[in-house]
């Protein structure tokens, strides 16, 4: 419960940090301070149990689904780390209270810090893959929201970190589904407990491949280290906390968490080794180079995190112990480092390494701490920094891949520990050394230095002290290796190789320190690959691809874009030609009446494409329509036939108002008629023949049996089609006269962009004849309605025969029609709320919904529907003519114009 | 087999003239291929003839289920023709917007 607890103060502490600074600017710090150090205090309080090699845990379910908990577990591991991130928290929660202005502070620097934080301890506590993940995630977007408050300039160093953390936090998330697959538990103790299932699974290398990424990307590591210098445009609090003490250490605990699965296998442990070698000579090749002492350090922090994913790969228990080790004391150097750092650029106003002299006159104290964390990074004795250095050193020397991989990776260490020496010689020289340069300089306020003065002392103290750590360290590399017996971790040695290598590692530094002007020369000429104009090449290539692949997207003609369709249908075609086997025989009524229709469709059909004025390619396609409705007449498809017949005649009035006032002739055929003639050609092929080899084929389904059967006793109606549509399907079709609903309100919309256009027709014959024929088209609607159970007809047919008579009415006269009651709103909202109310009111009485009822004793609920169905069609065809009758406004703006 | 012919008809005319300069042309060429869906999806009911009323035998009937979809498809249908050349009335004086872009 406590670990709960801790995450929910921490989070607290970042959702009440705005108010913090509000009330107390950016003195908050100071609170948000001891909210930190209050989190460990409590997690420190259960060392008892956890140095007694036993947990703290803490699980409630998340996602029972997916087996997904939120658990949390207190191991060494856990303890080392979360208490790494809360105490240098602290420490740099302090120092903003004198770095940051009052008005940064208010700003989201301490709501951000502090939710890092939070995340960061989750990340250390979590025993749930998934939730592992879920906070390593929070941790990478707090690091780009925080180096993004640096403004313009960390645009694209954000965009870098972020990219690059982000396919890190990908590959994370691949290794998560893989070992929950792998293990069949997301339970992250259970996972590691059984390192058998994970190994032995397919996914195995997968696994270990993503996790690597993973920890590669997050800890810059070779090839993904160039967002970590690049991430320094964030300011000084940020660097010291994010990128170097704690957020890229995610990564090396990740390592450290999944050593009981892979440690000591060889891939893992030559991927590691090399890759966290290469890294570390790199690092401190490009830091001795640099002359911005924040760059060094930046540069200096991706060395010293390749000896610790080098380390790691090793994988015994004196290699673990060590990297534990040297995270703490890192951690301690680094943020004290770059903290000073920031002092120093705040008062000198220069962080070039070449300008800095004498500062031990004017700023004593700080140039004291500076050269104190500068000795302990250097591995000097006695710090801290001597110490884990001395056990890094053991722990590569353990290594056993190939039996000279000790020797290698030991040496190699000590060349990227001697560049270490060297730059690390070179800031306390800036110190030290030298002719004071601005005598009026002097020391920080008491408050600022403090935070890193105590980290400077503590690394100091540290390293005699270090057997104070030895149980901790001991506990920690007894969770990250079980089953293994840690060595003791004391400051002295003795005469041991590893004070050989400490002894060449200062001499070799030394001499690297003394010709530095030569060195510095040397490295000035050697040519390194830019990071991050290598990232910027292959983002924008990226990107450019992504154009290209997308371009088809974008086209501006329709054609392009309903071509795709069509080839799919070809593709679909042949997929079909080579897949469908054997087919059962014809079922065929065979009519002769019918493959006349056809011949006559052939050539309507034929008609429209070639057609080149507007007015034959209408009267064409209408024509096509009419046989269509034939051919369905002839089927026996009688409902169908009438609705599409009065469909076509609607279309045609339709047709008639839109092209009024526009060019006879249609647009030229374009290049593209012959392509698009040999892929409509292929189409219908395609369409034929899946048509042919699909349909016909057996006998009436027993759906239409039963329909055929059952209707008329169960509905009281003999139009079999109508009670499919009103009592069997009635939802399909409330549906359909929502989508009828919803064309007419886009009409509306539409129409609302017109005014009305009356227009005279001298056409007395069809002023006349609308005017003689409207009334009895009406009754005969209202007819077919009544009569659409039975008989041929029902709401959609009745509604189109009187959608024909306002719509001609509107032809005829040019007036839009204006009675109260054919307003489409009024029609569509009537007709809504009467099929839907027919619809709900068998749930009061316990039925489903739209279930029939009888309301009086010859009449069905299923004629109230119709009505409403009838309702919504005809607010189509009137918001149609409205719509389409009226002028478009640019019309008329033209007009005016 | 009228009704493969049909629809191989139709989906062919639909499809060229959807290929096609002008608005005009590709709503008419979805009217086109919407008669050839109605076609299809009837013949997937059985090719019988006889109308689907009681009284006539079950053997000759055309089975009403797909008539049902088909009725609503053909007024649906129409919604979306008749809201295309609403667009087309509304968007601009040119019948072919199409023809602007590149081709």
């Amino acid at each position: 419960m406590s670990l709960l607890v801790s995450l929910a103060v921490l989070g607290g502490l970042a959702a009440g940090a705005p108010l913090l600074t509000r009330a107390l600017g950016r003195n908050a710090g100071y609170v948000l301070a001891a909210g930190f150090l209050a989190v460990a205090g409590v997690l420190a309080a259960h060392a008892p149990t956890v140095l007694d090699d036993r947990t703290v845990d803490w699980g409630v379910e998340w996602v029972p689904e997916l087996g997904v908990s939120l658990a949390l577990r207190l191991d060494g591991v856990s303890l080392v780390f979360s208490l790494v991130a809360l105490v240098v928290g602290a420490l740099v929660m302090a120092y903003c209270c004198r770095y940051l202005s009052d008005t940064a502070a208010r700003g989201p620097v301490y709501p951000l810090l502090t939710l890092f934080a939070a995340a960061m301890v989750g990340l250390v506590l979590a025993d749930d893959l998934v939730l592992l993940y879920v906070f390593w995630e929070i941790t990478t977007l707090c690091s780009f929201a925080l180096v993004s408050t640096a403004g313009a300039k960390a645009a694209g160093p954000g965009r870098h970190a972020l990219v690059v953390t982000v396919v890190g936090g990908l590959a994370l998330l691949v290794a998560v589904v893989l070992l929950t697959l792998a293990a069949g538990t997301t339970r992250l103790s259970a996972v590691l407990a059984d390192p058998a299932a994970v190994l032995d699974s397919p996914y195995a290398v997968a696994v270990a491949a993503c996790v690597a990424v993973a920890a590669f990307t997050k800890s810059a590591q070779f090839p993904f280290q160039s967002w970590l210098p690049g991430a320094m445009v964030a300011m000084t609090p940020v660097s010291a906390y994010l990128h170097a003490a704690t957020m890229v250490k995610a990564g090396i605990y990740l390592l450290v968490r999944m050593s009981p699965l892979f440690a000591g296998q060889t891939a893992w442990s030559a991927v590691l080794i090399t890759v966290g070698l290469t890294t570390a000579l790199l690092g401190a090749v490009q830091a001795l180079r640099e002359h911005d002492l924040k760059a060094v350090l930046a540069r200096s922090t991706v060395s010293q995190l390749g000896l610790l994913v080098a380390v790691i790969g090793v994988g015994t228990a004196t290699a673990l112990a060590a990297a534990l080790l040297h995270t703490v004391a890192h951690a301690l150097f680094k943020a004290t480092l770059f903290m000073l750092v920031g002092i120093i650029d705040k008062e000198t106003g220069s962080r070039d390494v070449r300008e800095l002299s004498g500062l031990r006159t004017v700023m004593p104290w700080t140039a004291a701490a500076t050269a104190v964390a500068a000795l302990s990074m250097a591995g000097v004795p006695p710090m801290l920094g001597f110490v884990s250095k001395e056990y890094l050193f053991m722990g590569l020397l353990s290594a056993d891949v190939t039996p000279w991989a000790g020797p290698v990776a030991g040496a190699v260490a000590v060349i990227a520990s001697a560049l270490t020496f060297a730059y690390g010689a070179r800031i306390v020289w800036g110190a030290f050394g030298g002719p004071v340069e601005q005598p009026d300089l002097y020391e920080p306020a008491p408050a600022f230095l403090a935070p890193a003065a105590v980290a400077a002392a503590v690394g100091v103290a540290a390293g005699p002290a270090v057997s104070l750590l030895d149980p901790v360290i001991d506990s920690a590399t007894t969770d990250a290796l079980p089953g293994s017996t840690p060595p003791s971790v004391y400051a002295w040695h003795g005469l041991s190789p590893e004070l050989a290598m400490s002894t060449a590692t200062v001499a070799v530094g030394l001499v690297l320190f003394w010709q530095r002007d030569r060195v510095d020369a040397a490295l000035q000429r050697l040519r390194l690959p830019d990071g991050p104009a290598l990232f910027t090449r292959g983002h924008d290539a990226l990107l450019a691809l992504g154009g290209r692949v997308g371009a088809p997207d974008r086209s501006p003609t329709l054609a392009a874009h309903l071509a795709r369709p069509l080839l799919a249908v070809v593709a679909l075609g042949v997929v079909g030609l080579v897949t469908v086997g054997p087919l059962p025989g014809r079922v065929d009524a065979g009519d002769p009446g019918r493959w006349l229709v056809v011949a006559l469709l052939a050539a309507a059909v034929l008609g429209t494409v070639l057609a080149t004025r507007t007015v034959a390619l209408v009267a064409l396609v209408g024509v096509t329509g009419l046989f269509v409705a034939l051919w369905l007449l002839l089927s026996g498809a009688l409902d169908v036939a009438i609705t599409l017949l009065l469909v076509e005649v609607l279309t045609a009035v339709v047709l008639v108002l839109v092209l009024r006032g526009r060019p006879l002739r249609l647009p030229a055929p374009g290049p593209r008629r012959r392509p698009a003639a040999v892929l409509a050609v292929a189409v219908g092929l395609v369409a034929a023949g899946a048509t042919a080899a699909l349909t016909g084929r057996r006998e009436l389904s027993a759906a239409g049996t039963f329909f055929l059967d059952r209707a008329e006793e169960l509905t009281g109606g003999t139009n079999v089609v109508n009670t499919v549509l009103v009592d069997f399907r009635g939802l399909d079709t409330l549906l359909e006269s929502v989508v009828v609903g919803v064309a007419a309100l886009g009409l509306l919309l539409l129409g609302s962009a017109t005014v009305p256009h009356p227009t005279d027709t001298d056409d007395v014959l069809l002023r006349v004849g609308t005017r003689l024929l409207a009334p009895g088209m009406l009754l005969l609607s209202a007819w077919l309605l009544w009569r659409g159970h039975d008989q041929p007809g029902g709401g959609f047919i009745s509604a189109l025969v009187a959608g024909i008579a306002v719509a001609l009415r509107q032809l005829a006269s040019g007036t839009v029609p204006t009675s109260r009651w054919l307003r489409p709103r009024v029609l569509l909202g009537a007709g809504a709320v009467l099929s839907v109310g027919v619809g709900v009111a068998p749930l009061a009485v316990g039925d489903a919904l739209l279930t029939p009822f009888s309301l009086l004793p010859s009449l069905s609920s299923a004629l109230v529907f119709d009505v409403g169905v009838w309702l919504m069609v005809l607010a189509l065809v009137v918001a149609v003519v409205q719509a389409l009758g009226a002028r478009p406004r640019h019309e008329l703006e033209g007009a005016a114009a | 087999m009228t009704a493969a012919v049909a629809v191989g008809l139709l989906v062919a005319g639909g499809a060229y003239l959807v290929l096609q300069r002008g608005l005009l042309r590709v709503v008419l060429g979805f009217v086109l291929l919407g008669h050839a869906m109605v076609v299809l999806v009837l013949a997937a009911g059985g090719d019988r003839g006889g109308f689907a009323l009681p009284g006539n035998g079950a053997g000759e009937t055309a089975d009403p289920l797909p008539q049902a979809f088909v009725l609503t498809a053909v007024v649906i249908a129409f919604a979306v023709t008749v809201y295309l050349l609403g667009l087309l009335r509304a968007g601009s004086d040119e019948p072919d917007d199409d023809a602007r872009g590149p081709s």
